[in-house]
């Protein structure tokens, strides 16, 4: 006789028979039945099958067996199948609670150190409150998506780790990323839903709105926000910063002179200049307004006084609005580097593409931004963001002679001594074909990332990179592929064409999900039109139709392992290694290329960013395949196509083997050289690598080498095992005599910083104001 | 060194800040990087100019 039962978790309670019924008489009344006797006699009959098997004291498992064998013993087939079912709905309900809530347990109780989820995002800080509280959101989210939203074939590959859904946690929420048109933005203002910005007028101003617009759309979408033509979009700042300043210096300067009125003066000519000739005084002096102002001005206080006032107003106008110009600079990336925005526990992923704008104003805003980045953050750390992308153009740039030459060296220097700007290739031919001169919108820019957008076979006429962005990208595990394949080829390739049909098909579900979502959703995206097209739609307007505009992006990591598994080499080590390693991605970029002509949107391939996802794959591959040498061996997969980061390989092979596949991966890349040393004592050998990759049709690269700070003196460089300034060792303490000698001292209440301000680094930004104005003497 | 016993110290306890590249982003500690990342980043070789500068400006 059964009197007691195991319950899951161990606990062993009363047996009754009555749950047993109710369980049997649920399943038959979602079939229509309504006979609660013949449930009980069913529930019965189930105890009395455990009985006879011997059990003394079932478990849940146990008593679920037995009932689904008398009901189909019965005759009761559907009754058994809807109680199987409702079984397995209560099992993932069960399941996600369990693993649900060991994960919340985890982020609530233990450290970031001790906990690899906490640090699954470098930029996040998971010790913080709002960091775990993304992290609950994002947790419950993922696996909400796993289990109800995805297709169960989708889910399985993605916990199987066959694919990866990057960013699943928003999968019903929003898409990833956006490439901002400031000008078109600013032009006559705009809302953040709290109020009304007019349009700028200062480049204070104009900067200070390109954050607040940044973090806007950064709370509308999950992946980074892009400026593609940052050093254009603020020109027009400075030049109406160059406008006020100089009226009111003429203002200064006549009034001095003893002109009376002389506010007025200064004020209604150049507003009648403006008028009738549409003209400013501009950085550039020969523009036409001086003749002009000479016409009006001279006749009226006297050729002397108007020349001697002109030269004043000209020589302080161009000091001020430099200083102005840097100070937005400054001003700008500081803000990006501390606006906990995003979501509370992340500043905004932000790039700045710029360098190509050749106009005084558009050199100003590059040159000031590449010095603030040089100079630092307030103790003169280095900033992490924004990401800045340097662009290198041919005929605007790139050689001695070219207008913008001077800020492509300046640009090294800085990337040399701060890890930014990055360089993107406008040249390499596939970026080259959309090139018009002229027009920013067609430079192919990079998000932070290196997501790159800017083909479009939705509409072919609008091949540009301003208001658009990825809408999602799903990444294949190659080198599981090439585990499985087992050295036979064509078997690995037979397997790349199952996995990439089912990445396409998981990309469309998730559009479809996307494009139901309604321009309300996305107040400032869509809402104050920065996504192309979304301008011409009301508030209840579904969005799928202007998101054909975006990518739809499959990726892939682990090139690299996925060579050694099928060849024994990997494409550093082998030509023939490469040659399959092209052939693979080539195979890629032609599916997704069908897949686009077929359908008339924008599938593309890109080579994943893999952050979260470098680990997750090889631990699974892992345990399921073993350790195998060169592919399973280490802690994470390499990245993308690159060469194993501990391959020794000299930067001209590396950057030679990886540029072909920048030509592939449509949807963005990016190469790495590590510089060892101090690239600042060798910017010959930092230029010849850039120029390298320029040459070799790389479209984005950028150039590591250790960046060490010592926050207790404020050194920044590079420090091995004792710091070069202050002589501490990591964790050890310096004598405050010491610092006060070295001048690095300065407030007793804290132990992180504050002892920093660096004398050597305050007077180099004491300095900048003079070094702007020989480098303007220069040009 | 030698110091006496009731010097202040300045800095117990502060590690150094080592700033290094991961997915484009760069990143002010390495005490953020998951376990994957943060083997890599060990694992990554400095790539030499072997070739030498002269060579690289030439181009291949």
């Amino acid at each position: 006789m059964i009197t007691q039962i195991k319950k899951r978790d161990g606990r062993v309670v009363d047996f009754d028979l009555d749950k047993i019924t109710e369980a049997i008489f649920q399943a038959a009344k979602a079939l229509g039945g309504s006979d609660r006797s013949t449930a009980k006699r069913l529930a019965e009959q189930a105890v009395d099958y455990l009985e006879e098997q011997g059990v003394r004291t079932p478990g849940v498992e146990q008593i679920q067996d037995a009932v689904e064998h008398t009901l189909i013993e019965n005759g009761h087939a559907r009754t058994a199948k809807e109680f199987i079912l409702y079984r397995a709905r209560r099992t993932r309900v069960r399941e996600m609670n369990t693993k649900l809530m060991h994960i919340y347990e985890e982020l609530t109780f233990r450290d970031a150190k001790d906990n690899d989820v906490k640090r699954e995002n470098a930029n996040i800080d998971g010790d913080t409150a709002m960091g775990t509280m993304l992290k609950y959101g994002s947790e419950g989210a993922k696996q909400f998506c796993e289990m109800f939203v995805l297709k169960p074939e989708h889910s399985h590959a993605h916990q199987d780790g066959d694919i990866h859904i990057h960013d699943l946690d928003f999968f019903t929420l929003t898409t990833t990323c956006c490439q901002i048109d400031l000008t078109k933005l600013f032009s006559g203002g705009f809302s953040t839903g709290h109020g009304f910005l007019r349009e700028p007028n200062s480049i204070q101003s104009y900067s200070a709105l390109a954050c607040i617009a940044i973090q806007s759309n950064q709370n509308d979408q999950h992946g980074g926000q892009s400026v593609p033509a940052f050093d254009h979009d603020m020109a027009r700042g400075v030049a109406k910063s160059y406008r006020t300043i100089y009226r009111n210096n003429m203002a200064k300067a006549l009034d001095f002179a003893g002109v009376e009125n002389a506010e007025a003066l200064s004020r209604g000519t150049l507003e009648r200049i403006e008028a009738e000739n549409g003209l400013w005084p501009a950085l550039d002096e020969n523009n036409g307004y001086h003749e002009r102002e000479a016409e009006i001005l001279a006749p009226a206080v006297g050729e002397e006084v108007y020349e001697k006032a002109k030269r004043f107003a000209r020589a302080y106008t161009d000091r001020e609005v430099d200083r102005a110009t840097y100070q937005a600079m400054e001003a700008m990336v500081h803000n990006l580097n501390t606006m906990h925005s995003r979501a509370g526990a992340q500043v905004p992923f932000s790039s700045l593409n710029y360098g190509t704008d050749t106009t005084p104003e558009g050199r100003m805003v590059t040159r000031n931004m590449l010095l603030a980045t040089e100079a630092g953050l307030g103790n003169g750390e280095t900033a992490i963001f924004p990401i800045h992308i340097f662009k290198v153009k041919e005929g605007v740039n790139y050689n001695p002679g070219d207008p913008n030459y001077d800020l492509f060296k300046l640009a090294m220097k800085v990337s040399a001594e701060r890890l930014f700007p990055n360089f993107s290739f406008l040249d390499a031919p596939y970026n080259l074909k959309y090139y018009k001169p002229g027009r920013f919108e067609t430079e192919a820019t990079y998000m932070g990332c290196r997501t790159r957008v800017i083909g479009n076979v939705y509409d072919p006429s609008r091949e540009i990179v301003t208001g658009r962005g990825n809408l999602s990208f799903t990444s294949i595990n190659l080198p599981r592929l090439a585990i499985k394949a087992n050295r036979n080829i064509d078997f690995f390739f037979e397997q790349l064409d199952h996995e990439m049909d089912l990445v396409i098909d998981q990309l469309n579900d998730r559009f479809r999900v996307q494009a139901g979502k309604k321009v309300k959703n996305y107040p400032f995206l869509m809402g104050q039109g920065v996504w192309i097209d979304s301008d011409k739609l009301g508030p209840e307007d579904t969005v799928g139709e202007v998101l054909k505009h975006g990518t739809l992006t499959m990726g892939f990591i682990g090139l690299a392992e996925c060579l050694t598994a099928l060849t024994g080499k990997h494409h550093g080590e082998s030509e023939a290694a490469q040659n399959l390693g092209l052939e693979i991605v080539g195979t890629m970029r032609k599916r997704v290329d069908d897949e686009s002509r077929k359908t008339g949107m924008n599938y593309t391939l890109i080579a994943t960013p893999a952050e979260g996802l470098s680990g997750r794959f090889v631990r699974l591959d892992r345990k399921k395949f073993g350790e195998i040498p060169g592919v399973t061996d280490k802690e994470y997969y390499t990245n993308s196509f690159h060469i194993p980061v501990r391959y020794e390989i000299s930067a001209f092979d590396k950057i030679r083997l990886e540029a072909p596949y920048h030509a592939l991966t449509n949807a963005g890349h990016i190469s790495y050289i590590e510089l060892d040393g101090d690239p600042v004592k060798n910017l010959d050998a930092f230029e010849a690598v850039v120029r390298y990759m320029k040459e070799c049709g790389i479209g984005y690269g950028s150039i590591n080498h250790p960046v060490d700070r010592d926050p207790v003196c404020g050194y920044t460089g590079i420090i091995n095992d004792v710091c070069p300034r202050c002589g501490r060792r990591e964790g050890e303490g310096v004598p405050k005599e010491k610092l006060e000698k070295l001048g690095l001292y300065r407030h007793l209440n804290s132990q992180s910083c504050g002892y920093c301000g660096n004398p050597a680094e305050e007077a180099d930004r004491n300095r900048l104001p003079n070094t702007v104005k020989m480098i303007s003497a220069d040009k | 060194m030698e110091r006496n016993e009731n010097e202040i110290l300045i800095g117990e306890g502060v590690g150094f800040e080592r700033i290094r590249r991961i997915t484009g982003y760069l990143v002010g500690t390495l005490d953020r990087f998951n376990n994957a990342k943060r083997a890599e980043v060990e694992d990554r070789v400095k790539h030499s100019l072997s070739m030498g500068v002269e060579d690289l400006k030439k181009g291949a």
